[in-house]
Parts: structure tokens; sequence; C-alpha cells
């Protein structure tokens, strides 16, 4: 957990940081599921070790990455926001609705479903920043009213299906053997990545995780600086709905269910403290990939896809458990030092 | 009355909905309908009740829903094996205590976040419930309703709920362990200065939740003839909203019990399943709307509340 202010790191540390022990794992994944989830046959090479393979699984979970990109600068200020996959399902809903009923061309629908979602991220942010209420409880309870109205506008059974080839060009079709939406995710993910990385209001973030009170009275506008982060997680959340939509070329009220928390973990597995203050964009994406090439993997290597599952659950602890367990172990010898001879100060921590 | 105003108001908002569904919707109060809703929601009640002492701990555990899940299985399981019902309540509550100690051991051990472990834990169970059963039904059969009759058998679920309700409540405010509890949640460093160990309280209250949670998977379990063996997706926040609503404060230390119960009632006559909305005209795809309305209404009271105070 590095400090902004801190001076880079020399290679040996590098090799301990988080981000090379998740690409380690990552690696791992891709090597054993290469050699047990690719197939050789007189009809040529099927699996996990083909390129068509390697685009499914990134069409697969392209929603999720999108939700955890924006999910980064939110838990960056030591927020989280519990609402975007019910703000996603609602937005597909509203862009259903206005194509539809309402007989609006695709480009209108869409906008109105961006819109859609970046008011639900205004909602939020008007609820946390002006009545400052706990992020956590705000969008639980956005989470079920966007949820609900997604439910109460379709009343519970309403499909809407059978978009124009247009449209579903983005969730189905590839341009140079790469499926279309990863482009769009590539477009966000440098975005959010300059946002985080390399503006002030980035640098923001992380002094607002950091200590709020502190920041406020540095002067910077902590109010606009987190409106700024729910907005853009609707506004993406909206975004990762329409993909969503056109990739299953349907809508349902039950879109989207649990995708909230699985952002949370890619972002929690990146490195990003869930208390805010320290985490990096490249880390969550590279949290999303191991959990996306795990989930997907698994299958091509016959293996139950609950597998999956578990094992992310595990990794998150692992993960977690590594993070911290400098800081025990410390704290043990610190205690156990000043148990034997209280003379003399404890020991540095760090050497 | 100003020390407990949010209690109050909640209570308030439920007599209002009560008082008006009396006048509007009379047939809401047949004993038959009303009972088996009552019977659907004590689950929730006793979940809530262990969700809000780790609320009031100042923690938060969002894996109850699977844990409820892999309770209840294990429970119906036991129960098609011909196992008595007194002989499986205390497995079920044994097995929700440890993956309770599992949580509790993370958090309060290795001081790692309650919201990340739980979201691991809740992953986990869920994904090892699905593999192992692969959603094969399970059948109760005979043991439905502890094999009394159903209008006996819905009895004994809501007073256990509400037995369970009333010692909570009275041991959350009278005993000393319960005043352990808000002070870990209001400041663990001075409490553990008062020479209590917050680390073992909050251990105890992830265990005590866990128990609560295999109770209320067991009470559930018997419920219907057969059991889906999935997770009872958005028991988690079920409860935590039940327990905001009724005035836990979610930085700790603060709330009572009777404001849960409150809390639990309210979301209850307006839940999806509620006949409330249907005698007033109101779809039943409302329902999760209105909930999450009422959600947020008592959250910006609280926060309009504090702004007020705070000039």
């Amino acid at each position: 957990m590095s400090s902004p202010t801190s001076s880079p790191p020399g290679w040996k540390a590098a090799l301990r940081s988080h981000e090379f022990i998740l690409l380690a794992v990552l690696m791992a994944e891709w090597v054993s599921f290469y050699f047990a989830g690719t197939h050789h046959t007189s009809h040529g090479t099927f699996g996990f070790g083909t390129a068509d393979a390697q685009a499914d699984i990134l069409r697969h979970t392209v929603e999720i990455g999108l939700l955890a990109l924006v999910m980064t600068p939110i838990i960056l200020t030591g927020g989280i926001d519990l609402s975007v996959g019910s703000v996603m399902c609602f937005s597909e809903i509203v862009f259903g609705k206005l194509w539809r009923d309402a007989h609006m061309p695709i480009p209108i629908a869409a906008t109105g479903a961006l819109l859609t979602g970046a008011a639900a991220g205004g909602l939020n942010a008007l609820l946390i920043t002006w009545l400052r209420l706990p992020p956590l409880i705000v969008t639980l309870g956005t989470y079920s009213i966007f949820r609900g109205l997604a439910e109460a506008v379709t009343r519970g059974a309403d499909v809407f299906a059978e978009f124009p080839a247009s449209f579903t060009f983005l969730g189905e079709k590839s341009w140079l053997g790469v499926p279309v939406q990863v482009y769009v995710f590539v477009v966000v993910a440098i975005a959010v990545w300059l946002l985080v990385h390399r503006t002030t209001w980035g640098r923001s973030f992380r002094a607002i995780g950091y200590a709020p009170e502190g920041t406020r009275f540095a002067g910077i506008p902590v109010e606009r600086r987190l409106a700024l982060a729910y907005v853009l997680a609707g506004t993406v959340a909206a975004l990762a709905g329409l993909i969503y939509a056109s990739r299953l070329n349907q809508v349902t009220a039950a879109d989207g269910t649990g995708y909230e928390l699985a952002a949370i973990t890619a972002v929690v597995l990146g490195g990003t403290s869930i208390f805010g203050g320290s985490g990096t964009v490249h880390g969550t994406l590279l949290g999303w990939v191991a959990v996306a090439v795990l989930s997907e993997g698994l299958a091509y290597a016959n293996l139950p896809r609950e597998l999956g599952g578990m094992l992310t659950g595990v990794l998150l602890i692992l993960a977690l458990s590594a993070s911290i367990l400098p800081k025990v172990l410390s704290n043990w010898r610190a205690r156990r030092h000043t148990g034997t001879s209280t003379s003399q100060p404890p020991p540095p921590a760090s050497t | 009355m100003k020390k407990h105003f949010r209690e109050w108001s909640v209570a308030a908002a439920l007599g209002f909905i009560l008082v008006a569904l009396a006048v509007f919707a009379p047939p809401f109060y047949h004993p038959q309908p009303l009972l088996s809703l009552v019977t659907y929601e004590a689950p929730t009640l006793i979940v809530a009740v262990g969700m809000a002492t780790i609320i009031i701990c100042r923690q938060i555990d969002i894996s109850v829903g699977s844990l409820f899940a892999v309770c209840g299985v294990c429970g119906a399981l036991l129960l098609d094996r011909g196992w008595p019902c007194l002989a499986v309540l205390p497995v079920s509550m044994l097995l929700g205590a440890l993956m309770g100690a599992i949580n509790g051991g993370l958090v309060a051990g290795l001081g790692l976040p309650s919201i990340v472990v739980t979201l691991a834990t809740m992953v986990t169970w869920a994904e090892a419930l699905r593999w192992l059963r692969q959603g094969v039904l399970v059948n109760v059969g005979h043991a439905q309703w502890f094999g009394f009759t159903q209008g006996e058998g819905q009895l004994t679920i809501v007073i256990t709920a509400l037995v369970i309700l009333l010692i909570n409540a009275v041991g959350l405010r009278h005993l000393a362990a319960g005043r352990f509890i808000y002070a870990v949640g209001t400041n663990a460093e001075a409490a553990r200065l008062a020479g209590l160990r917050p680390r073992l309280i909050t251990f105890l209250m992830f265990v005590r939740l866990g128990t609560l949670t295999g109770l209320a998977a067991f009470l559930a379990a018997v419920q219907a003839p057969t059991l889906q063996p999935k997770p009872d997706n958005g028991l988690e926040l079920k409860a935590i909203a039940a327990v905001v609503v009724g005035g836990v404060a979610i930085s700790g230390g603060r709330g009572n019990l009777w404001g849960v119960f409150c809390g639990v009632l309210l979301l209850t006559v307006v839940s999806p399943i509620s006949p409330a909305l249907v005698y007033l005209g109101i779809p039943s795809y409302w329902g999760k709307a209105i909930q999450g309305a009422i959600i947020l209404l008592a959250v910006v009271a609280d926060g309009w509340r504090a702004r007020k105070q705070k000039f």
C-alpha cells in the first residue's frame, strides 16, 4: 500500500507488489487452462487455447469489467455502490421502452438509457453528498428501488427482444477478430485510468479516501469529486446494460443481478483497499481478468463452473490476508517485544 | 420521546399503514392469509435480530443468504432421512454457528474488513451448494410444519420468532453483555481500554448471527413440502434494510430491536407477497419499488435530521 507521494519502488518491491502477484496468478490460470482446456483433433484445435475462446471470454465478461472500472474510483474515495447492477437493468428497460413502445430510433433510445444511468448516479451522489449519508445505505436503497422500478415497468414478465442488427452489432459482432464491445471497453478503461492516475481529480479521490475532512480543509470540493465518481458509475452502468442487451438480444427485469458484487470482487481482488485511499485501475483490470479467466476457463477444462465462484471467494480472502499479513506480523512482534522488555521502544515497522 | 424519535417514527409509519388497511382494505385482517404472511417472514425477523447486533457492533454480514441456504438444505436432507425435528434443529444451528465462526475468525482474528470477507464467503458457500446439489429439490415431506397441522406449525414458527426477539431485545437493553455490544460499536478502542475484549465480542456476534440464521433456515425449511437448494436471493439485503429502517445506525453503537421489529413488519406489509398490495389495488410487481422507497425515505429522514441538528 504505497502512498501517492512515495518514490517509485525498486524491482524487488515490484516483485512483491499486489499487481505482480495477481499477474502470476493470472499466468498460472492461463497456462493450466491452456493445457487442460485445449483439445487437438483431426478437424483442428478447439477449446481454451483458440483465439475464438479468448474472444468469447472477453465478450461474456465485458459488462462486469465496465462496472469494476467505474467502481474503482468510488471505492478509492472510501465509498461503495451496490446499485450498479440495478441501474444497469433499469437503463436497459428504459432503452427497451423507448425503442419498442415509444418507437424511438435506436440512437435516441440509447441516449435515453445513458441519461437514465447518469440520473440514477446523480441520485446516489445527491443523497451521499448533500445529506452526508453512508454510501452503503444509500446505494442499498437505490439498489432496491431501481430493481423494483424495472420489475414494476415490465410487470415482472415483459421481455424486450429482437433488436435490429444495427444494435446487436455492438454485442454480437467482431471487428479484426476482436469483439466490438471490447473496443468500447478499452476506450472506457483508458479514460478511467487517465482520470484516476493522471489528473488532480483522481488524486483527490484517493485523498478523500484517506481523510475526507482533511481533503475538505485542503480546499478540494469533496462533494463535486464524489458526485463525479457516482454519476460516472451510473452512466457506465447504463453503457454496460446496452452492451448486455445487445449481446443477448433481449432485456428482462432480472438482468445484471449480482453484478455489483462481481464488480466489487474484481476491484478488491485488484488490490484497492475497501476503506479507500489506495488502489489502482490496472490492478482492477487484472482482478477482473483473473476472475473472468477462472470462471470461463473451467468450462473448457470440463470442470464445474461453480468451482470458479468458490475459488474466486477463496482468492479474495487470500489476497486480503496477503496484503494485511505483514502488518499483523509486525504488530504481533511489536506486542511481544514490548511484553518482554517495556523499557525499549518497539522496533520500526519498516526496515 | 426525542431519544427514540427514529423508532417512534417507524412505528408511526407502520401504524398509519395498518390503520389505512383497516379502513380501506379490511379483508387484510382475515386471520389465515395474515398468519401465512407473518409465518413466511418470521425467519427474516430472526436473521434481522442477528444482523442488528452485527451492525450495532459496526460490522456487516452479507453472507447470511448463503448461510441460510446451506443450513436449510442440510436440515431438509436430514429431515428427509427421517431424523426427528428436535435433532435436526441443533445440527442446523451448529452448522450456522460454524460458518459464522469462519466469518468472525477472519474479521476479528485477522482484522479483515467484514464486507469483503462476507462477500467472499457468500460466493463460496452459494457456489459450493450449487455444485453439490445441482439444483435438485430436497423433499421435506412428512416433516412439513414439524408434523403438526398447518395452523399449529405456523403458530409455532411465529411464536418462536417472537420469543427470540423478546429475549434478545431484553438482553441487549438490560444485560451487561448487551451493553458491551454498544460499547464496542461506539468506540472499540475505548471499550478495550475499559477492559472489554472487542475482538472476542465481534467474533461472538458473527457466531451468534450464524446460529440465528441456522435456526431461521430450519424454520423456513419446514414451511413447504420441498426446498429449492439455492440461496435466498436478497435475504442479506432484506435483513440489512429492515435493520436500517428500524433505526440502527450503520456507523454502529445505536439502535434497538423494537425498532428493528417495526422495520421488519413495515417491509413485510408492503412486500411483493403481501396481500395488502392486492387489497389496496396496487399490482404486486410494485412491491419491491415500494420497499426501496421506504428504505430511501428512512435514510433521507435520518440525513435530514442530522443536517438540521448540525446547522
